[in-house]
C-alpha cells in the first residue's frame, strides 16, 4: 500500500457535493450545506483558523449565510496525521515567502499553518489571557498602544472561548484577576514541565500547570491526552481542541460552507467602494463568490498580502489601507530558551511541550530594564526540531553534533513568549516572485529593536539563574527564535493610525473586516490564539447586534 | 465516542436500576428477617459481613496497589508492602467469612492489627511524596502523586476485620460491646467514617476528571448520605424505623454502587484512545478498575452495623418493657 | 562508539500499539530512499556525500543512514520550509549553487575537488564556511554562512533525525499512537521506552530494549 492516500487531501477538496469529512470517525462524512458563487452570502470568511473558525460557527448559529475558504487541507486526523515530524510539515504553510530585515524570521513550523483549522491543528495548545492591562498599555505601562477593547469586556470572550474548548487549567491560575475554574482540570505536570517548577521554586517564584486545549479528561468526542508528545506534528487522537475538531464541525453544522484547497487571491469591490466578493482558486480554475460581507481572517502575512494585492484603481495601495498601515507594525513573539542537562533522565517527548509556565514576568513590573512582559514554560522538542535548535542556534555539527544529541534524555529547557514592540519597519510587503497561483509572494522584514533585545538578555539571563538553581550542567542560551506572528492590520480608535476599529471592521470599507491575529496593537507576552478567538468571538456578537440594529 | 445526552441518560438509568434492584432486595430482606433470631448468630453474621467487609476493601487495595505502585515502578521496596499485608488481609478475611465459632481468631485478628499500621505507615509515605514535589500540597500533587486516600482504604480494610474479631469474642454479653460503645452503634459510625472518607477519595478524583459523566457525581452523594443515614440510626433510638430503612436501602445503593462503578470504569477505559486494545496504557491511565469495590466492602460493614443496631434496640426495648 | 541504549530499534515497536498505520506507512516510504541520485548531477551528489560524512559522522558497525539521498529527494520533491532568507535562491538552486562553490573553494585550495581533500580539510573549509569567510566568485551573491545554516546543516541534520537509526540511537520512543505515555516523571520509564545503560548493567538494558514493543 503506498502512502499516497495520506497526502491526498492537498489534492482533492473535500467539502464539496453537500458534504464535509467527519473529523470524528474514520471514513466517514456529515451534510453540509452549499451556496453557489453567483448567490449572494452574508459572509465570505477568508482563513478558517482561530480567527475565522469561531467567527464562521458563531454567524452560522446567528442564522447568516456562510463560506469560509481555506487555502489547506481538510484532514481526517485519526487517519491522516502520522507520528512523525517531518511528514507532519504537510499541516505546515510551506509555500515561499521571502525573509529579510536584520532577524530575518524563520516561518514555516510554529507559526503559520496550512489546513482547514489554521494554525490550530498544530498549535501548542498553550491557552493564556492578556494580562488585563495590556489592553491600555500605554496609558496604564507606557509603551505601545492602548487597544480599543476593555479588559473586562474581554475576560467574558476568553470565558466563552475556555468553556467552549474545554480547556484544561489549574484550580487556581496565579497571576492576574481572578478568573472562572477551568472546565477541565490541570495536566500531570511531566519531567520538563516539574525542572521549571523547582526552578522557580528555587528563584522564589509563583510557577503553575499550563492551561492546554487538550482534555485531561473524555469529552464527547475525544479521547483524554493519551502524552504522546506529538502535538506540534498534529493530534492524532482529537484530545486536542483545535478548531478542525471544534469550530470548524460546529460551523458546518450551524449550515456554514467550509471550502477547502480554495485560495482566495484578491478582493473585488464594486463601484459603490464595498467589497463584492472574492477571486478564489480552486480545482485548476479561477473562481468568484459574491458577498455582502469579507472577513479576512488569513493571519498576519497572508491578511495583508489579500489586501495589498487587491489594490484596483479606486484603492491603488491595497484594501482599507488609507492609513498606510497594512502590512506595518508586524510583531513576534521573542522565542528564546535557555537549555541544561540534568542527571535524571528527562525523557521531554512525553506528553504535551509545555506543561507548566511561569508569567512572574507579565505581572511582575519592577526590576524591568525594558517595556513589556514575557511567560516562559517548559519544554519538549521532538528529535528533529531539537537538532534545529543544536544547528541553528548552538551551530555544532559533526561528532560535536552527535555528541550533544545524545544527552536528548537528559536535556530540559526553559522558554520565552516575549513581547516585542511594534515598530512601523517591520512589515509585510508583496515581492516580485510569485507562487503556483501566479500571486506576489509574500516579503516579510523583521528586526529587533532595543528594547526587545533587551527583554530577551533580561530573560535568558533570568531563565539561567533558574537552571543552575536546579543543578543543570551545560547550561547554553538560544540566541534567536521567534514564535506568533501579530500586528499588519490593527484595531484603534482612529481610522488615521489604526486599519480596523474595535468590532474589527475596517475604517475605509465597512462590509471589509479582519479577524485574526493582525488586528492586535500590541503583542503581549503570551501566545496568542486565545485572545484571537475571544477577539472573533466578540466581533460575531457585534456584527449581530449591528445587524439588529440595521448598521450592517 | 459517547454524547453528553447518551451519558446523561446513562447515568439515570443506573442510578434507577440501582435503586430499583436495592427496594426489591429491602423488601426480600424484609420478609426473610421478619422473624426474631438469637443475638449470638446475629453477632457472628454481623462479624462475618465485616470479614466479607474486610476482605472486599483487602481485594480492592491490593489491586491497586499493585497497579499503582508498577506504575511508580516500584522504586522504593516498601512499596512491595501494601500488596503483602493486603493479600494477608484478604486470606484472614476468607477465613474469617468461613468460621462460624463465636471465637475470635489470634492470628486473624494479629494480621489486621499489622494491615492497619501499614496503613497508618502508607498513609505517612504518601503524605511525605506529596510534600517533597515541587508544588507542596497543591492540586497538582494531590491529583497525580501518590493519593493520599489510597492507604486508608489499608486502614479501613484492618479495623473492619478487627472489629469483626473483637465482635466474636462479644457474643456472651446482652448488648456486646466494642471500644466502650455498644458494637452496633461504633460499628455504624466507624463505617460512616469509612464512607465518608472513601466518598471524598472519590470526589477529588471524580474532581481532576471534571465530572464530565454525570454518573460521576453517585460516589460522591450515596455513600455520604448513607453515612449520614446510618449515623442518624445508630443515634436515634428504637421507634425511628423509617430512619433504619432508608439507612439500610441507601447502604444498599452504595454497595451495588461498588460494582456498578467498576463497570463505569471498565467504560471509562474503554473511552480512552486505543481503548482496550491499548490496555497496557489505559488500564494504568484510565479510571481505576479496583477503587469502586471499596464502597461495597464499605456498605457491607454499614449493613452488618444496622442489622446489629436493630438487635441491640430490640433488646433495649425488652429491658424498657420489663422494668416500666 | 558506546551505545548508551544498547540493543534498542525503534523499529522493534513497528507492530505494537506504538504504532499506527499511518506511521508505518510514512516510515517505510522513507526507508525506502537510497541509492543513486535522482536530482543532482554526480559531482553535486559526491560533494554532498563526502559533506554529510563531516556534518554527520555515523559508526561504521551498522548501516548509515543515506543522507545524500535523503537529501537529494527532499530536493527531487522540491518542498520549501514556508521561508526563505531573501539572500538565498530557491531550495534546489541555492543547493546546486553551495555545493559547486564547495567544490570550487577545494579546488582553489589545492587544485582537488572537495572530495579529494583529507577530513581534516573538509572540516576546515566547513568551518570557514559557517564562520563567512567563503568568497569564491562562484558563491555569487549568497553568502556562504547562509546556505550553511539555513540549507547544509539544516537540511542534513533535519534529514537525520528523521530516520529511525537516529532515534534509536539517541533514545526517542519514536512514534506514539494510539499508545502514548503513562510515566511522566523524572527518571520514569514505560515499558515501551528504550532504558540507558547503566555502569555494569548493560546485560539488563540490552534484555529489556529488546522488548520494547
Amino acid at each position: 500500500m503506498s502512502d499516497d492516500y495520506l497526502t491526498d487531501a492537498l489534492r482533492n477538496p473535500r467539502g464539496r457535493d453537500g458534504r464535509a469529512p467527519d473529523v470524528f470517525r474514520r471514513g466517514g462524512w456529515v451534510p453540509m450545506r452549499e451556496y453557489p458563487d453567483d448567490e449572494l452570502v452574508d459572509f465570505v470568511i477568508v482563513g478558517t483558523g482561530a480567527g475565522g473558525g469561531p467567527l464562521a460557527c458563531r454567524l452560522a448559529e446567528a442564522g447568516f449565510s456562510v463560506v469560509a475558504f481555506d487555502a489547506g487541507a481538510w484532514w481526517r486526523p485519526l487517519e491522516e496525521f502520522a507520528s512523525d515530524e517531518a511528514h507532519q510539515e504537510k499541516l505546515f504553510w510551506t509555500g515561499e515567502r521571502l525573509c529579510d530585515g536584520d532577524n530575518p524570521l524563520k516561518l514555516g513550523t510554529n507559526n503559520s499553518g496550512r489546513a482547514v483549522g489554521g494554525s490550530t491543528v498544530h498549535f501548542a495548545m498553550v491557552s493564556l489571557r492578556f494580562r488585563p492591562e495590556w489592553f491600555k498599555s500605554r496609558t496604564l505601562l507606557g509603551y505601545g498602544l492602548d487597544w480599543p477593547l476593555d479588559w473586562q469586556d474581554m475576560w467574558r470572550y476568553y470565558t466563552e472561548v475556555e468553556q467552549a474548548l474545554k480547556i484544561s487549567g489549574p484550580v487556581r491560575y496565579p497571576w492576574g484577576p481572578k478568573r472562572p475554574r477551568y472546565p477541565y482540570r490541570q495536566h500531570e505536570v511531566n519531567a520538563p514541565g516539574l525542572a521549571l517548577a523547582r526552578a522557580c521554586e528555587a528563584m522564589g517564584i509563583a510557577w503553575a500547570p499550563t492551561p492546554l486545549a487538550t482534555v485531561s479528561a473524555p469529552r464527547e468526542h475525544s479521547p483524554p491526552c493519551v502524552y504522546r508528545g506529538f502535538c506540534v506534528t498534529g493530534c492524532a487522537t482529537n484530545a486536542k481542541q483545535s478548531g478542525l475538531i471544534t469550530w470548524i464541525p460546529w460551523a458546518v453544522k450551524a449550515g456554514a460552507e467550509i471550502r477547502d484547497l480554495a485560495m482566495v487571491g484578491r478582493i473585488e469591490t464594486g463601484e459603490d467602494g464595498l467589497a463584492s466578493g472574492v477571486h478564489y482558486h480552486r480545482e485548476g480554475e479561477w473562481r468568484f463568490q459574491r458577498a455582502r460581507n469579507v472577513v479576512v481572517a488569513g493571519y498576519a502575512i497572508e491578511t495583508p498580502r489579500l489586501l495589498l494585492n487587491s489594490a484596483n484603481s479606486r484603492y491603488p495601495d491595497g484594501l482599507a489601507n488609507s492609513s498606510g498601515l497594512v502590512g506595518k507594525n508586524l510583531m513576534v513573539h521573542t522565542n528564546q530558551a535557555v537549555w541544561g542537562t540534568l542527571e535524571e533522565e528527562v525523557r521531554w517527548y512525553k506528553g504535551p511541550p509545555s506543561l507548566s509556565l511561569s508569567e512572574h514576568w507579565n505581572y511582575e513590573d519592577s526590576g524591568k530594564d525594558f517595556f513589556g512582559g514575557y511567560a516562559f514554560m517548559s519544554q519538549g522538542p521532538l528529535p528533529a526540531a531539537w537538532a534545529g535548535a543544536q544547528t541553528g542556534n548552538h551551530g555544532l555539527w559533526g561528532q560535536a553534533l552527535v555528541d550533544e544529541m545524545q544527552k536528548y534524555n537528559h536535556q530540559v529547557g526553559l522558554k520565552i513568549v516575549g513581547e516585542t514592540l511594534p515598530q512601523e519597519r517591520n512589515c509585510v510587503t508583496l515581492a516580485d516572485e510569485r507562487d503556483e497561483f501566479g500571486l506576489p509572494v509574500a516579503r516579510v522584514t523583521w528586526s529587533e529593536c532595543d528594547n526587545d533585545r533587551r527583554l530577551v538578555n533580561h530573560a535568558v539571563d533570568f531563565m539561567r539563574r533558574g537552571l543552575e538553581g536546579i543543578d543543570a550542567r551545560d547550561i547554553w542560551a538560544e540566541a534567536d527564535g521567534t514564535a506568533h506572528l501579530m500586528g499588519t492590520a490593527r484595531m484603534g480608535s482612529d481610522p488615521a493610525t489604526s486599519v480596523v476599529n474595535a468590532d474589527c471592521r475596517s475604517w475605509d470599507i465597512p462590509n471589509l473586516w479582519i479577524c485574526d491575529g493582525s488586528v492586535f496593537p500590541t503583542s503581549g507576552g503570551v501566545n496568542p490564539s486565545e485572545t484571537i478567538q475571544a477577539i472573533a468571538l466578540r466581533t460575531a456578537n457585534r456584527i449581530r447586534e449591528l445587524a439588529r440594529r440595521g448598521e450592517l | 465516542m459517547v454524547s453528553k445526552t447518551r451519558l446523561d441518560w446513562l447515568a439515570l438509568a443506573v442510578t434507577g436500576t440501582l435503586t430499583a434492584v436495592s427496594l426489591v432486595w429491602q423488601h426480600r430482606e424484609a420478609n426473610r428477617s421478619s422473624g426474631s433470631r438469637p443475638a449470638n448468630t446475629t453477632l457472628i453474621h454481623s462479624a462475618r459481613r465485616l470479614n466479607r467487609g474486610a476482605g472486599i476493601l483487602a481485594g480492592a487495595v491490593l489491586l491497586d496497589s499493585a497497579m499503582e505502585h508498577y506504575r511508580g515502578q516500584f522504586e522504593n521496596r516498601a512499596m512491595y508492602t501494601p500488596l503483602i499485608t493486603a493479600t494477608l488481609s484478604l486470606l484472614a478475611s476468607s477465613k474469617g467469612f468461613a468460621d462460624l465459632t463465636p471465637h475470635s481468631g489470634k492470628l486473624r485478628n494479629g494480621i489486621y492489627i499489622g494491615t492497619v499500621l501499614t496503613g497508618v505507615a502508607g498513609s505517612g509515605f504518601h503524605l511525605w511524596n506529596v510534600t517533597k514535589r515541587p508544588g507542596g500540597f497543591g492540586w497538582t500533587n494531590l491529583f497525580y502523586s501518590a493519593p493520599l486516600g489510597a492507604p486508608a482504604a489499608l486502614i479501613l480494610s484492618g479495623v473492619l476485620g478487627h472489629y469483626a474479631e473483637r465482635l466474636r469474642s462479644e457474643t456472651r454479653n446482652i448488648v456486646p460491646r466494642v471500644l466502650g460503645l455498644p458494637a452496633g452503634q461504633s460499628m455504624a459510625l466507624m463505617s460512616a467514617a469509612g464512607l465518608i472518607g472513601t466518598s471524598a477519595e472519590a470526589g477529588l478524583f471524580h474532581f481532576r476528571g471534571s465530572f464530565q459523566n454525570p454518573a460521576m457525581y453517585l460516589p460522591v452523594t450515596a455513600p455520604p448520605l448513607s453515612a449520614v443515614l446510618l449515623t442518624a440510626s445508630a443515634l436515634a433510638g428504637a421507634n425511628r424505623p423509617h430512619l433504619r430503612w432508608a439507612s439500610r436501602l441507601c447502604l444498599r445503593f452504595t454497595l451495588l454502587l461498588g460494582v456498578a462503578g467498576a463497570c463505569f470504569h471498565a467504560l471509562g477505559a474503554a473511552r480512552n484512545h486505543g481503548g482496550w486494545r491499548n490496555w497496557r496504557q489505559n488500564l494504568q491511565a484510565g479510571p481505576p478498575l479496583p477503587a469502586p469495590p471499596s464502597f461495597t466492602g464499605l456498605a457491607l460493614a454499614g449493613l452488618a452495623a444496622q442489622r446489629l443496631l436493630d438487635e441491640e434496640q430490640s433488646v433495649k426495648a425488652h429491658y424498657l418493657g420489663w422494668h416500666p | 562508539m558506546k551505545l548508551i541504549y544498547p540493543g534498542y530499534d525503534v523499529l522493534s515497536k513497528r507492530h505494537s500499539q506504538s504504532w499506527d498505520e499511518p506511521t508505518r506507512q510514512v516510515i517505510d516510504a522513507r526507508l525506502a530512499i537510497g541509492g543513486a541520485p535522482r536530482f543532482l548531477n554526480e559531482a553535486q551528489w559526491q560533494t554532498l556525500d563526502a559533506v554529510c560524512q563531516r556534518i554527520l559522522p555515523q559508526p561504521i558497525d551498522r548501516p548509515p543512514v543515506p543522507l545524500a539521498a535523503l537529501v537529494d529527494n527532499k530536493l527531487l520533491n522540491d518542498r520549501g520550509d514556508g521561508y526563505r532568507d531573501a539572500r538565498l535562491p530557491p531550495l534546489r538552486q541555492a543547493w546546486q549553487l553551495g555545493l559547486t562553490a564547495l567544490d570550487a573553494e577545494a579546488q582553489a585550495l589545492d587544485g582537488r575537488g572537495f572530495t579529494g581533500l583529507t577530513a581534516a580539510q573538509q572540516d576546515a573549509l566547513l568551518s570557514a564556511m559557517q564562520r563567512n569567510e567563503l568568497k569564491h566568485s562562484v558563491w555569487k551573491s549568497m553568502p556562504c554562512v547562509v546556505f550553511f545554516s539555513h540549507r547544509l546543516i539544516h537540511d542534513i541534520t533535519s534529514a537525520y533525525y528523521a530516520h529511525p537509526t537516529a532515534w534509536s540511537e539517541i533514545g526517542f520512543g519514536g512514534p506514539a499512537n494510539p499508545r502514548g505515555y503513562v510515566r511522566m516523571g523524572p527518571d520514569s520509564r514505560d515499558p515501551w521506552e528504550p532504558m540507558a545503560a547503566k555502569p555494569g548493567a548493560q546485560r539488563k538494558a540490552e534484555k529489556r530494549n529488546r522488548h520494547v514493543g
